[in-house]
């Protein structure tokens, strides 16, 4: 046991036990944290009679898989459709906005860029009910209620995180590299396009997951400026649910269109975990 | 903060072999002009429209009295005196003081703890830490579908588990003592996924050395948690309190609008679901703009004095 690497590790000898007390503590700690979501799938597998039992069940005794159906037809594939429409719309308008904005400010010498920069970073730290009534003005005398264009163009005008994000990446270009594309004469949207963009797949691939997830998750603004069935997303349509509106329908009904939701933005953040992760810690928030 | 402003500083210079006269120098010059114009320029607009603007609006509204259809009318500070004479806002004043009391210090020291528990390269830590973030994923209308029925006082799971520990809970968000800590818990399992995720890039700063110099100086482990890691997050620290403030004076109104619409009898109506009320049903968009302000004030003023206080501790 006894051995000359590894010369600082304290307490060696119940270094295993220790080590298996604690990888226990994390594993029951993890399962606790996802102990609500397992009882959502749990809750949603359960008959109309279970899921009202008095004691509660914890797993369902019988597993009823038509709740999904029926959750389906309660949240309707308009719904569905519009939640895609509404994260992918902010999604793309960011991204194309976003992308040379951020390059320009990381790469393109000029002389406001210090100033420009300081005015994107403020915002972020100002609540965002705050912004939300003016927001709704100006939507609103743009005439903007009741649209797509309404839902997405406010939330994608919300530039400052996706531009920090992209700038941040640019700037860890070698200087070099972009020189050397404009000695061979290549303007500035070839070096970006060409040059830049191609190597951007980290950034791309954190802004893409952080922005859908948001998204995808977004209640207030979609709900405050398109309420209507025509554009509801989803979280508006489950929202009414957590009032306990459960005469014509079954709880387990309501978990199951809850699942439903969130199976997109759970395939995402597992996929993407990595970049989401680098994504949120740098776009140098701190 | 500091390192979106310092680091990647602007190449001022062009690039070189660009030759040393100046004509080509001021061609060079306006075309980095004209491109970074073109590149900033949609970006900038929509910046203004749904940023600059609604800021500056939320101030200027606030000395009007309009209700969105009819033309503003000039009130002055009229909306701000109102403030103080209304009762309801002093009882959403005082909802809000309280999640905030309830809600930040565990939220943060809760992310603090379980982030140096998952800080570490033992085998699967990667499908572990999903479970860790996992509330990441649900956004508030699904975690309020869960929760509400989880608090539900007969078919909930919440007194369900309390039973097993001899507690019998009470109808959670019926209650005006209870409705507002059960919103608490709930926010706090929401928010910290992201505490860890910053937390643990704090971690990771830290230079493993340190630890190293002080097991040979003889620190345990729990003595080199408070003494070493703790200090060393400090920045994170100062981070992760502020958006938690943030995050409980505003984005718990979301919360609150879903799953108790302020209730029971106003007792979970903060200032925010106040002012979100007060804009969207008594379309006031005046006093709502004022509310919302008052609310920033008072952000600031928490955030100030946490830095303050942090300061002093530090200094002693």
């Amino acid at each position: 046991m006894t051995t000359i690497t590894a010369p600082a590790a304290p307490g060696r000898r119940g270094a295993n036990w220790s080590a298996a007390g604690r990888y226990a503590v994390i594993v029951l700690c993890g399962l606790i944290m996802a102990l609500p979501l397992f009882y959502l799938l749990s809750a949603s597998l359960m008959s109309q009679h279970d899921i009202r039992a008095y004691p509660p069940h914890l797993l369902p005794p019988k597993v009823v898989w038509h709740n999904y159906t029926e959750a389906y037809h309660f949240l309707t594939a308009r719904v569905i459709v519009n939640s895609f429409v509404f994260s992918f719309g902010i999604l793309l308008v960011q991204l194309v906005i976003t992308i040379p904005a951020g390059f320009a400010l990381a790469k393109i010498p000029f002389r406001w860029s210090g100033a420009m920069l300081a005015v994107i970073v403020v915002p972020m730290f100002v609540p965002s009910n705050m912004t939300l009534i003016p927001l709704y003005v100006v939507t609103h005398q743009l005439g903007l209620v009741d649209s797509y264009a309404g839902m997405i163009l406010p939330i994608a005008g919300q530039t400052a995180f996706a531009t920090l994000l992209f700038r941040q990446f640019f700037s860890s270009l070698p200087a070099g590299l972009i020189d050397a594309a404009q000695l061979d004469g290549a303007g500035w949207t070839r070096t970006l396009v060409s040059v830049a963009l191609p190597l951007a797949k980290p950034a791309l691939a954190a802004y893409c997951s952080i922005s859908f997830l948001t998204a995808w998750n977004t209640y207030i603004w979609p709900q405050v400026i398109a309420p209507d069935h025509e554009h509801a997303v989803m979280t508006v349509a489950l929202a009414p649910l957590a009032s306990g509106q459960y005469t014509l329908m079954s709880p387990s009904v309501g978990m199951a269109a809850a699942v439903i939701s969130m199976l997109p933005v759970l395939v995402v953040f597992i996929v993407f975990q990595r970049w989401y992760i680098n994504g949120v810690v740098g776009t140098g928030l701190e | 903060m500091a390192s979106v402003l310092d680091n990647g500083t602007l190449r001022r210079t062009a690039p070189p072999g660009s030759g040393s006269d100046t004509r080509t120098r001021d061609r060079r010059k306006r075309r980095d002009a004209l491109a970074a114009t073109v590149f900033l320029t949609p970006s900038m607009v929509a910046f203004t429209l749904f940023v600059i603007i609604p800021a500056l609006g939320a101030f200027g509204l606030s000395f009007f009295s309009w209700d969105l259809f009819g033309s503003p009318q000039w009130v002055g500070v009229d909306n701000f005196t109102r403030l103080f004479k209304d009762a309801q806002m002093w009882t959403s004043l005082r909802v809000t003081v309280e999640f905030v009391v309830l809600g930040v210090i565990p939220t943060v020291v809760l992310g603090f703890v379980l982030a140096v528990l998952i800080n570490n390269k033992m085998r699967g830590m990667g499908a572990l830490r999903i479970l860790y973030f996992a509330p990441m994923v649900a956004s508030s209308a699904v975690a309020a579908v869960l929760w509400s029925y989880m608090y539900d006082d007969r078919a909930g799971v919440a007194n369900r588990v309390l039973g097993w520990v001899g507690v019998s809970g009470p109808a959670w968000l019926s209650s005006t003592t209870w409705a507002l800590p059960a919103l608490t818990v709930m926010m706090i399992w929401l928010a910290l996924p992201l505490v860890m995720i910053l937390y643990l890039a704090g971690l990771q700063r830290i230079p493993a050395d340190i630890y190293a110099a002080a097991s040979l100086d003889g620190a345990g482990r729990w003595r080199q948690l408070w003494s070493i890691t703790w200090p060393n997050v400090g920045p994170t620290t100062i981070l992760v309190t502020t958006l938690q403030v943030i995050n409980f004076v505003s984005g718990s109104f979301e919360i609150s609008l879903i799953m108790t619409n302020g209730g029971p009898l106003g007792h979970t109506q903060s200032l925010a679901l106040y002012s979100y009320q007060v804009a969207f049903h008594q379309t006031e968009m005046g006093y709502a703009s004022a509310l919302s302000l008052f609310q920033l004030a008072l952000i600031g003023l928490a955030v100030g004095l946490f830095k303050l206080l942090s300061r002093i501790r530090r200094s002693a």
